[in-house]
């Protein structure tokens, strides 16, 4: 990926966050929070999408922006106050910024006729008579355009305690400031001589300015980094650093002064703002200040300056100053790690780094030379990496660091992790992670397989073998869980996009709905959370369009006009439970019940529990939605979402009490890489059941084992008949069931909470196993989940319970677990 | 037992023959990635009669396919002595048990000889064309078509 792309793809990731911070903050306004740090928050973001956008010529959604922001900006400055209305027409905004900022990742387009809406409504927020003041009415093209070159800048240098972390880049990203010449800077060859750069340039208005400070500058205390730094407030900087009149180490003199540097200035400074950077220092040091074009000249005459002159550069701390200078790329590093999102890149710079760091046995004056070099080189070596990312700007985050010598130890420490708030964080690319879970997977297998060889070698248990193979299963069951911590993510960034969903959903269908969310924090591996999504989705829009009743039914039975849907996710039992509940009507089972029959689903006479009424809402080809509507029923029901949750290794369930609504619960494993099975044997197959359905094993005993029809089987377990599936018979692997007696029940618990017991040979143990998917080389297998490795190195099924379960039930449906009467 | 390759051919490629009862059957050599001994593998419930079961391959669960059963030839039962071509189709990697594997061969496509009408409807599915090497007849196999899925019955 070129440079340019890489920090696009940054640009998008940050808009993400700040998309996310944005409706937060507009959240927590709804809910009433008028605090003016959160429409602060909710305008920088605005504000920092804008900026970043600008810098890469995003004109619609600029615009767009632009006209948002504004808006927020009057909020922010009491104009406007906070209403209902308000947050309402600023969320639904939020929605079409991010709609935009979606359409320009995608380089697809948005939809005009509801940017020009959402933009008349923003207007309209204000009045007509302060929009025009605020210069959109019809113009707001114009004020999009203009604005975006330069406010950016501006505003995030005069704001600089407003820079919340995650806004830093993109501001950073934004003071690029003339778009087009983004590009143009990002490649210019940075250490190339002044003449190329210069006619790579072009003829944007330039300064280049050559600064060449002489001994006194140091002595009196001042420093170049400093200066530089001060010149970056005016424009994009583009520093050159020439260092080749620093004589080898031995003839080098600790206190003189060699390094001289050449600026490129871009932006529209004037040149007695140029010159005012350099007031304190003009008389010691050559400085030349031309316009772009005039500096080839320029440049030859700064040539023939000789600067040698004597040096006192008084480092009292030699030693914290190199330790600063080793310390500088480490920031550096964090920095471009976070404007790149892309660490490596960062390499190089740290690779400089013990360079140039002196040999320690220097002598002791000799030790201060180097070291400012280093400090001043880190300087340019920011500056040069900064230009090179197309940061042509303050390099305000590493130039703290590398500013002073004793003190910058102090702050190096500080920012090097961002500022306090958040802990801090690298991104690392997916594969990696993923690469990592799957060589743990084999460490997790080549364990046991080695443990059973010691095992089948008749070794004592106590063998210190045994006992060293003991403390690395544990060990490996800790790395284990820490590489799975690593993928594991909060549920947050599946629920965050759940608001605007009901908000649309609600609008569609004339309804009045609260989303109240809970547990948003509950860590899930991220191959989960992908896929929730779906069914998430799918159970809020069906709570919303079939759970809640119309407002003025509603009204009509004393409830409040506004329904409430609550989206929680906590963890239970290693799993976890995904709940979305309404308080509308519940389930209407008279209904449920007659659609069932008239389609055939169950038979006329079948005795059904409450709970079993609910849960035909899952059988395939089952809508209650007498009118299909759009938001639901679009004849893919409640088994659609059954099904994806099941072949998650899920169970979903229903309870609902007429009148007072509805709950879907649905439970997920945690990781969709590792199981805890129960491993069991069945015609001469090794078979894994996943523990999370088994409830208990048992021996039946054949007076219990009841036969109905001519082979279904049910076995009471005390007081309930379950239906008793032989696993052998089931897969296909036998043709005759094994005798209940010589075999081992083992009872399990499918979605539905309907039971059910396993009949099986025998059961060889518990393990963990890694889970491998069948369907990467071969395809799905009904009744089997996927394969996982055992410990002899072969490969063993693992049941799919909930298939096992079902196929059993439509033969013998629906009386599944009828309970005897007493 | 290769021919020289001679620079410029442009249709030139080396193919893996190998044998299945008495007959000699090929494929590119770019799609297999290695080729090893039989061993037991665990079989799948519910699946056709030529899918063998599965085995562990480093890790990753491989399907094996029994190619002679596949192309309706004889089934027989697998010993240490019978091969398994571990072989890429698309972006799945599946074994193929064969009897044993013959030769590496080198040959130009243009050599390469459309399916006769004589074949039946199931050889001529997975044979690409045929062509003639020292008096032997050698066909080529269609390896995108050796997985079940492709096929209209498969369950």
């Amino acid at each position: 990926m070129d440079p340019f792309e890489s920090i696009k793809a940054t640009f998008f990731q940050e808009c993400e966050e700040l998309l996310t911070d944005m409706e937060s903050g507009l959240l927590a306004m709804e809910a009433g929070d008028d605090d003016p740090e959160t429409i602060n928050a909710v305008f920088r973001a605005v504000h920092s999408v804008k900026g970043g956008a600008g810098a890469f010529g995003l004109e619609q959604l600029i615009r767009f922006a632009h006209v948002f922001e504004t808006i927020l900006d009057e909020l922010r400055s009491g104009r406007l106050s906070l209403t209902e209305d308000v947050t309402r027409v600023l969320l639904r905004a939020s929605d079409v910024l991010a709609d935009h900022v979606q359409a320009a990742r995608n380089d697809g387009s948005v939809d005009e006729t509801r940017t020009h809406g959402m933009i008349s409504d923003l207007q309209g927020l204000v009045g007509a008579e302060r929009a025009a003041e605020l210069g959109f009415d019809g113009e707001e093209e114009d004020a999009g355009e203009e604005d975006f070159g330069f406010v950016p800048v501006t505003l995030s240098l005069d704001e600089p305690a407003d820079d919340a972390p995650p806004a830093d880049v993109s501001d950073l990203i934004a003071s690029l400031a003339p778009a087009p010449e983004a590009e143009a800077e990002a490649e210019a060859e940075v250490a190339a001589p002044a003449a190329d750069s210069l006619a790579e340039a072009g003829a944007a208005p330039a300064w280049r300015v050559t600064f060449r400070p002489k001994t006194e500058m140091y002595a009196k205390a001042n420093e170049a980094g400093l200066v530089l730094r001060e010149l970056a407030r005016l424009g994009g900087v583009e520093v050159n650093l020439d260092a080749s009149a620093v004589p080898p180490l031995d003839q080098l003199s600790a206190e003189q002064a060699y390094l001289s540097w050449t600026i490129r200035l871009t932006g529209d400074a004037t040149e007695a703002e140029v010159r005012d950077v350099f007031e304190f220092v003009e008389d010691d040091c050559d400085l030349s200040i031309v316009r772009e074009g005039e500096a080839a000249e320029a440049e030859a005459e700064a040539e023939a300056a000789a600067p040698v002159d004597i040096a006192a550069e008084d480092s009292d701390a030699p030693a914290d100053a190199v330790e600063a200078a080793a310390a500088a790329p480490l920031d550096l590093d964090a920095l471009l790690a976070r404007v790149q999102g892309d660490s490596p890149a960062a390499e190089p710079a740290e690779a400089e780094a013990p360079a140039e760091t002196p040999a320690p046995e220097a002598e002791a004056p000799a030790s201060a030379e180097p070291a400012s070099l280093d400090v001043a080189g880190l300087i340019a070596l920011a500056e040069k990496a900064s230009t090179e990312h197309a940061l042509a700007t303050p390099a305000a985050k590493p130039e703290p660091k590398v500013e002073t010598k004793a003190e910058s130890k102090a702050q190096a420490a500080a920012p090097t992790g961002g500022s306090a708030a958040p802990a801090p964080t690298i991104r690392v690319d997916l594969d990696r992670v993923d690469r990592l879970i799957n060589a743990v997977g084999e460490l997790v297998i080549q364990q046991a397989m080695l443990s059973q060889r010691v095992f089948e070698s008749g070794l004592a248990r106590s063998s210190d073998v045994a006992l060293g193979l003991e403390d690395l299963e544990l060990l490996t069951r800790e790395i284990q869980d820490s590489v799975m911590a690593i993928r594991a993510q909060p549920v947050k960034s599946v629920f965050q996009r759940m608001p605007r969903l009901v908000r649309e959903v609600a609008d569609m269908v004339g309804k009045k709905v609260r989303l109240v969310m809970e547990g948003e924090n509950t860590e899930v591996d991220k191959t989960v959370i992908e896929r929730l999504s779906d069914p998430i989705t799918h159970m809020l829009r069906n709570a919303i369009d079939h759970g809640l009743e119309r407002p003025e039914d509603r009204e009509a039975n004393g409830k409040p006009g506004e329904g409430v849907v609550r989206l929680a996710a906590l963890h239970r039992g290693g799993r976890i439970v995904i709940e979305v509940q309404d308080d509308g009507r519940g389930i209407n089972r008279e209904r449920v019940r007659g659609i069932a029959m008239s389609k055939g689903l169950i038979a006329e006479d079948a005795v059904l529990s409450d709970d079993e009424i609910d849960n035909l809402i899952f059988l395939p080809g089952f809508s209650t939605a007498d009118v299909v509507s759009d938001i639901s029923g679009r004849g893919v029901g409640m088994d659609v979402v059954k099904r994806s949750i099941q072949a998650l290794g899920g169970r979903i369930s229903i309870s609902s009490e007429p009148g007072k609504g509805s709950k879907f619960t649905m439970s997920l494993p945690l990781t969709l890489a590792v199981l805890d099975g129960m491993v069991v044997s069945a015609a001469e197959q090794t078979l894994v059941a996943p523990l999370s359905n088994i409830v208990e094993s048992l021996t039946p005993r054949s007076e219990d084992v009841h036969l109905i029809g001519g082979r279904d089987a049910v076995i009471r377990i005390r007081e309930t008949f379950v239906p008793l599936i032989d696993v052998g018979v089931a897969l296909g692997f036998r043709d005759t069931p094994l005798p209940p007696s010589s075999g081992v029940a083992v009872l399990i618990e499918s979605e539905g909470g309907g039971k059910a017991a396993l009949l099986v040979e025998a059961i060889q143990g518990q393990r963990q196993v890694v889970i491998k998917s069948l369907e990467a080389n071969y395809q799905q297998i009904p009744g089997v989940a996927a394969a996982t490795i055992l410990g002899d190195g072969r490969v063993a099924l693992i049941l799919d319970v909930d298939a096992l379960v079902t196929s059993s039930r439509r033969k013998s449906a629906p009386r599944i677990e009828k309970r005897m009467a007493g | 037992m290769n021919d020289t390759v001679t620079q410029g051919a442009a249709q030139r490629r080396e193919l893996i023959a190998f044998r299945i009862g008495d007959q000699e059957f090929c494929v590119d050599i770019m799609s297999v990635r290695e080729i090893r001994g039989w061993a037991p593998a665990t079989p799948l419930p519910r699946t056709p009669s030529f899918v063998k079961g599965v085995i562990n391959l480093r890790g990753a669960v491989l399907p094996i396919i029994d190619l002679g059963a596949r192309l309706g030839l004889k089934t027989s039962e697998p010993t240490a002595r019978h091969v398994i071509m571990v072989v890429h189709i698309g972006d799945r990697t599946i074994g193929l048990l064969v009897d044993a594997v013959s030769d590496i061969i080198n040959m130009s496509d243009d050599l390469v000889q459309p399916t006769p009408d004589v074949a039946s409807d199931q050889v001529k599915t997975f044979v690409k064309g045929l062509f003639a090497l020292d008096g032997r007849m050698v066909s080529l196999i269609a390896l995108d078509r050796v997985l079940p899925e492709t096929e209209a019955e498969a369950a």
